[in-house]
């Protein structure tokens, strides 16, 4: 198989046979590739065992700021001498004249003996034929340098002075071509990538994993030849609890189950008539006092079956499908398994075919749709249905059944005072349980917490 | 609901000839939820309807029934007898007006039915009896009191020593020093007199519904009880006694009665009463089509007796089975003694046409609206707390809507927007790559009449070069494309945004909502490195038009 070769593999390789020793410099020049994409082919040409790279270090110097300065006005100490070849001059003339490389002029010329002073007056004396470092200065002034060309003892000199020359460490890479590089034909193909590289990851924006659930769920249910209806999360007491036939001092109506809004009670709950047949059905069933206070205090909704209700009493349907779905709250402690706020499916039949096995049946095929097929049916105890069953549904991943939805037929003590006079087959239940067993999470917090490594992972079509 | 413990073996000697998987695959059936078993014992949650269940007798009964061992209604075979009186005083009318009771005879007690009774009398006391408020229950040992009582009141420094003591204590001690005095104590509210059962010795037998006296402790030598229930109505007080006879009787007790007399008291009754049922309700109900022997031998498995009068079922409910309120009830329990596994599933084809919500459908597309920009759709709770939805953005909290008594400070307030929700998920994924684009619909809350719910949308974007530009074009072109609206921008401020790069939205010269950039200070508290900018408007009041 012949090998993929990048545009820019090819263009090193190429240079290399023409010129088999070169820098990553040399072959920048050579193949007009940028010092990045040089660097990227030489690597994955080593990767692939076709080039050799050896590196080495190497000394060099150049001239520091003070060895520019006499390399262009030259050296402080000739500096000196050149203005004393005409006779003697002032000690103050001369200072003026050199400015800040007086001192170490004067006192290197002195050193070497080549001027004189007296009190006022300096004067020439000697005259050297070649200043010790010069030759070595205009050497490195020209040429960036390699250490082992220059005059040790007189580069010396330089260096023993401040800020002449500045030593450097320059690692430098020659690369060449292995036997196998060298034989390479490349082909008249151009373009070709290499394919089995890993590329960068993208994140899709999508619908959020739940929510995909929710929708899958009403797409079921109105296929199946339900409607949906929608109704509001804050409810008064009366429909979340009392027109279900749920006592006012039933321990669900606690604060300690169910979120009651600080200080808030409706005026309006329902018809006048409404809430009398209401309350005398409470108080012949229950025996107690019923307190119209009570039944007007707001709650989030503990369920969706208010709105249901509350069509059926504004409707009174005759035959109907129908199915709210929404949020839902309970005043919980939060955890793996439980949440405050939820979703909730809850679906009503009124109708001909409004019996206890067609209830069962409906669940059956809602469950089949959604992949489920080990189901069977308990009895349970519901309020406001009666009977009343639940589903349990068999999860091969936990290995055991798990409840699902809860169903059952709505007590006449609640249809017949609003004035519904048909049987009604209800069922419901939360939507995160049967999220969770579809994307197999084990935290029902999940659902909540947008966190984007999840949101950004989970797979979309399962 | 309420759990109890139960041993198969014990469970078998009280139904009869039955293996220990017989029982367990019955009790769902029964209607208790197995949570779970080990070896010889099991636990079950049994339905607050249902108190008859919170003792292994009576499971025993509902599972002789079940099980066809033993069928039809159980009958109380209560002794009449005149030698247990108590005798009412009027001044209790006014604190707790009605006693009942009854004597039971002739019983073994071991420690394992004494524990049952403790748990039945608990979880009697918590379900039909509201936490002892509306009836509670004191079961004695008879042979420590001498007949006849009184029931009357005494004042708060009266002393006796209660159950589980060795030191006689007042009242008022007892209601300010004991656990069950502090629990319960409140029942009595702040009246100088309090309910108390006093024997012809002048000896005290209980004080309800807090404590019972600790001379009448039944042990395991105990033979003969006696049980009183006191409560603020009559009706409900006999019906917990009927529950505690019906469990005493299957324990092996002999019952007899106690003539309770005055002030609006009378001996208990327990009488069966009688409901009628049309078997064409049943079979339309189940949809079923059984005969009306397949009926009656079913409300039999239901431990109920049922005949045939005229075209109806005439059913005798014992007193115990006071959650039977009508024909509706007899539907199920025949369902119950036919077996739920019975009844096989069926799918009648509907005749009706089933429709998405407009709003749920217009909510859809415009979600599909803002991947198509590049958005990842965000779930908040819409309960949420002052320090995600105002502390952390600066908003005015002046018109918040809190919930009473939460269990998770996390969840307090209803929320009015959703932006802060958004840049707290921000927050939370400051690990994450950027850029980090989210939007969420949902519904937002205001105090209106009551309350008022609107469905609002938000998007937020976070990366280094974000800007109001890019947010503003992401609104034009989502309600563009989304519902074919134009809106405007007009300048503004907002505590959450940065003056200068804050707009009003504006459709057709109506503010529906605010877009801009969040003000560096917040960003800052929450950490985030990147500028961040964001919308929200109000879809009830421009698109939907359905503020409710």
């Amino acid at each position: 198989m012949s090998q993929v070769f990048h545009d820019i593999e090819k263009k090193i390789i190429t240079s290399l046979k023409d010129n088999p020793k070169q820098t990553p410099e040399t072959l920048e020049k050579s193949t007009n590739l940028s010092p990045d994409q040089i660097r990227r082919g030489i690597e994955w040409l080593k990767l692939k065992n076709l080039a050799i790279v050896n590196e080495s270090k190497t000394n060099v110097i150049s001239l520091g700021k003070n060895g520019i300065e006499s390399f262009q006005k030259g050296l402080p100490e000739k500096r000196l001498l050149d203005l004393l070849k005409n006779g003697p001059k002032k000690l103050s003339d001369l200072q003026k004249e050199l400015g800040p490389v007086f001192g170490p002029a004067i006192g290197l010329a002195k050193k070497n003996n080549w001027i004189e002073s007296s009190s006022e007056q300096i004067s020439l004396k000697n005259l050297p034929s070649e200043f010790p470092g010069e030759k070595t200065l205009k050497q490195i002034a020209n040429n960036k340098l390699l250490e082992n060309n220059i005059d040790k003892n007189d580069l010396l000199v330089l260096l023993k002075r401040p800020d002449f020359i500045i030593e450097d460490i320059i690692k430098s890479k020659e690369i060449t071509l292995t036997d196998s590089a060298k034989s390479i034909k490349f082909s008249s193909f151009f373009g070709a990538i290499d394919v089995e590289a890993k590329v960068p990851e993208i994140f899709v924006a999508r619908t959020h994993p739940l929510k995909d659930t929710i929708d899958e769920i009403r797409e079921i249910f109105v296929t199946l030849g339900f409607s949906e209806i929608i109704g509001n999360m804050t409810q008064s007491s009366f429909w979340n609890f009392d027109a279900l036939f749920t006592p006012q001092d039933h321990p669900a109506r606690e604060l300690q189950d169910t979120f009651y809004l600080d200080g808030i009670s409706a005026k309006k709950i329902a018809t006048p008539e409404q809430i009398r047949k209401v309350s005398e059905s409470h108080k012949k069933n229950w025996r107690y006092y019923w307190d119209i206070n009570e039944a007007r205090k707001m709650v989030l909704r503990t369920h969706t079956t208010c709105v249901t209700i509350k069509h059926l009493a504004e409707n009174k349907p005759d035959e109907a499908q129908f199915f709210s779905l929404g949020r839902v709250f309970r005043n919980e402690k939060v955890s793996y398994k439980h949440l405050v706020e939820f979703n909730q499916i809850e679906g009503v039949v009124v109708g001909k075919n409004a019996n206890l096995r067609n209830l069962m049946g409906i669940q059956r095929e809602f469950y089949k749709r959604i992949g489920i097929t080990k189901i069977k049916f308990w009895p349970t105890f519901f309020p406001y249905t009666e009977p009343s069953l639940q589903t349990m549904v068999y999860n091969e991943r936990l290995g055991k059944w798990i409840e699902l939805f809860g169903m059952g037929i709505f007590r006449p003590e609640l249809t017949k005072p609003l004035g519904i006079t048909k049987p009604v087959l209800a069922w419901g239940g939360g939507i995160e349980r049967i999220a969770m067993l579809k994307y197999g999470l084990d935290d029902v917090r999940e659902f909540y917490n947008n966190n984007l490594g999840w949101l950004r992972s989970v797979t979309k079509c399962q | 609901m309420p759990v109890i413990e139960l041993s198969y073996t014990r469970l078998q000697k009280l139904i009869g000839k039955v293996s220990k998987k017989q029982i367990s695959d019955s009790l769902p059936f029964l209607g208790l939820d197995i949570e779970s078993e080990d070896k010889d014992l099991v636990r079950i949650e049994y339905s607050p309807n249902r108190p008859d269940y919170s003792t292994d007798f009576g499971i025993a009964l509902g599972l002789q029934g079940l099980l066809g061992i033993k069928t039809g209604a159980i009958k109380l075979n209560i002794k009449i007898s005149k030698k247990y009186r108590i005798s009412v005083k009027p001044q209790v009318s006014k604190i707790r007006p009605f006693v009942t009771g009854i004597i039971a005879k002739n019983g073994k007690i071991d420690d394992k039915t004494i524990k049952q009774f403790m748990t039945m009398q608990e979880d009697l006391h918590f379900g039909i009896g509201r936490k002892r408020k509306k009836s509670s229950i004191g079961i004695h040992d008879l042979d420590k009191i001498s007949f006849p009582l009184v029931y009357t009141t005494t004042n708060r420094n009266h002393k006796f020593t209660p159950l589980n003591s060795e030191n006689t204590q007042s009242i008022s001690e007892i209601i300010q020093d004991t656990d069950v005095g502090k629990g319960y104590g409140p029942i009595l509210g702040n009246s100088s007199k309090v309910p108390i059962i006093l024997d012809s010795n002048q000896q005290t037998v209980s004080f309800p519904p807090i404590i019972n006296a600790a001379i009448t402790t039944v042990t395991t030598k105990t033979k003969n009880l006696f049980v009183e229930v006191t409560g603020i109505n009559k009706d409900d007080a006999e019906d917990m006694l009927s529950v505690v006879a019906t469990i005493l009787q299957k324990a092996g007790f002999a019952l007899e009665t106690v003539q309770i007399s005055g002030a609006k008291n009378s001996t208990p009754k327990l009488v069966q009463k009688k409901i009628l049922v049309s078997p064409m309700l049943i079979n339309q109900m189940l949809g079923l089509n059984l005969n009306t022997s397949k009926i009656i031998s079913s409300l039999k498995k239901s431990r109920l007796d049922a005949s045939v009068k005229g075209k109806n079922i005439i059913c005798t409910i014992p007193a115990y089975r006071f959650d039977i309120f009508g024909p509706m009830d007899l539907v199920e329990e025949t369902a119950l003694g036919y077996g739920i596994q019975n009844l096989e599933p069926i799918l009648s084809t509907s005749q009706t046409l089933g429709q998405i919500n407009p709003i749920s459908s217009q909510l859809k597309s415009l979600s599909q609206t803002m991947i198509g920009l590049g958005y990842l759709e965000a779930l908040n709770s819409s309960l949420t707390s002052k320090r995600v939805l105002y502390d952390m953005t600066n908003r005015n909290t002046s018109k918040m809507i809190s919930v009473l008594d939460s269990k998770s400070l996390e969840h307090t307030i209803l929320r009015d927007a959703i932006h802060p929700g958004l840049l707290e998920n921000l927050s939370k994924n400051i690990h994450e790559s950027y850029p980090q684009k989210m939007f969420e619909t949902g519904t937002i809350f205001s105090i209106g009449d009551p309350i008022s719910e609107e469905v609002s949308f938000s998007s937020i974007s976070a990366h280094k070069d974000a800007n109001f530009t890019e947010i503003k074009s992401i609104l034009q072109s989502a309600l563009k494309t989304g519902f074919g609206i134009k809106i405007e921008t007009k300048t503004t401020t907002h505590p959450t945004f940065e003056d200068g790069h804050c707009a009003t939205v504006i459709l057709n010269g109506k503010s529906i909502g605010v877009i801009g950039k969040i003000d560096s200070k917040i960003i800052e508290n929450y950490k985030i490195r990147v500028p961040v900018v964001s919308f929200e408007i109000s879809l009830s009041e421009s698109i939907f038009d359905t503020k409710n």
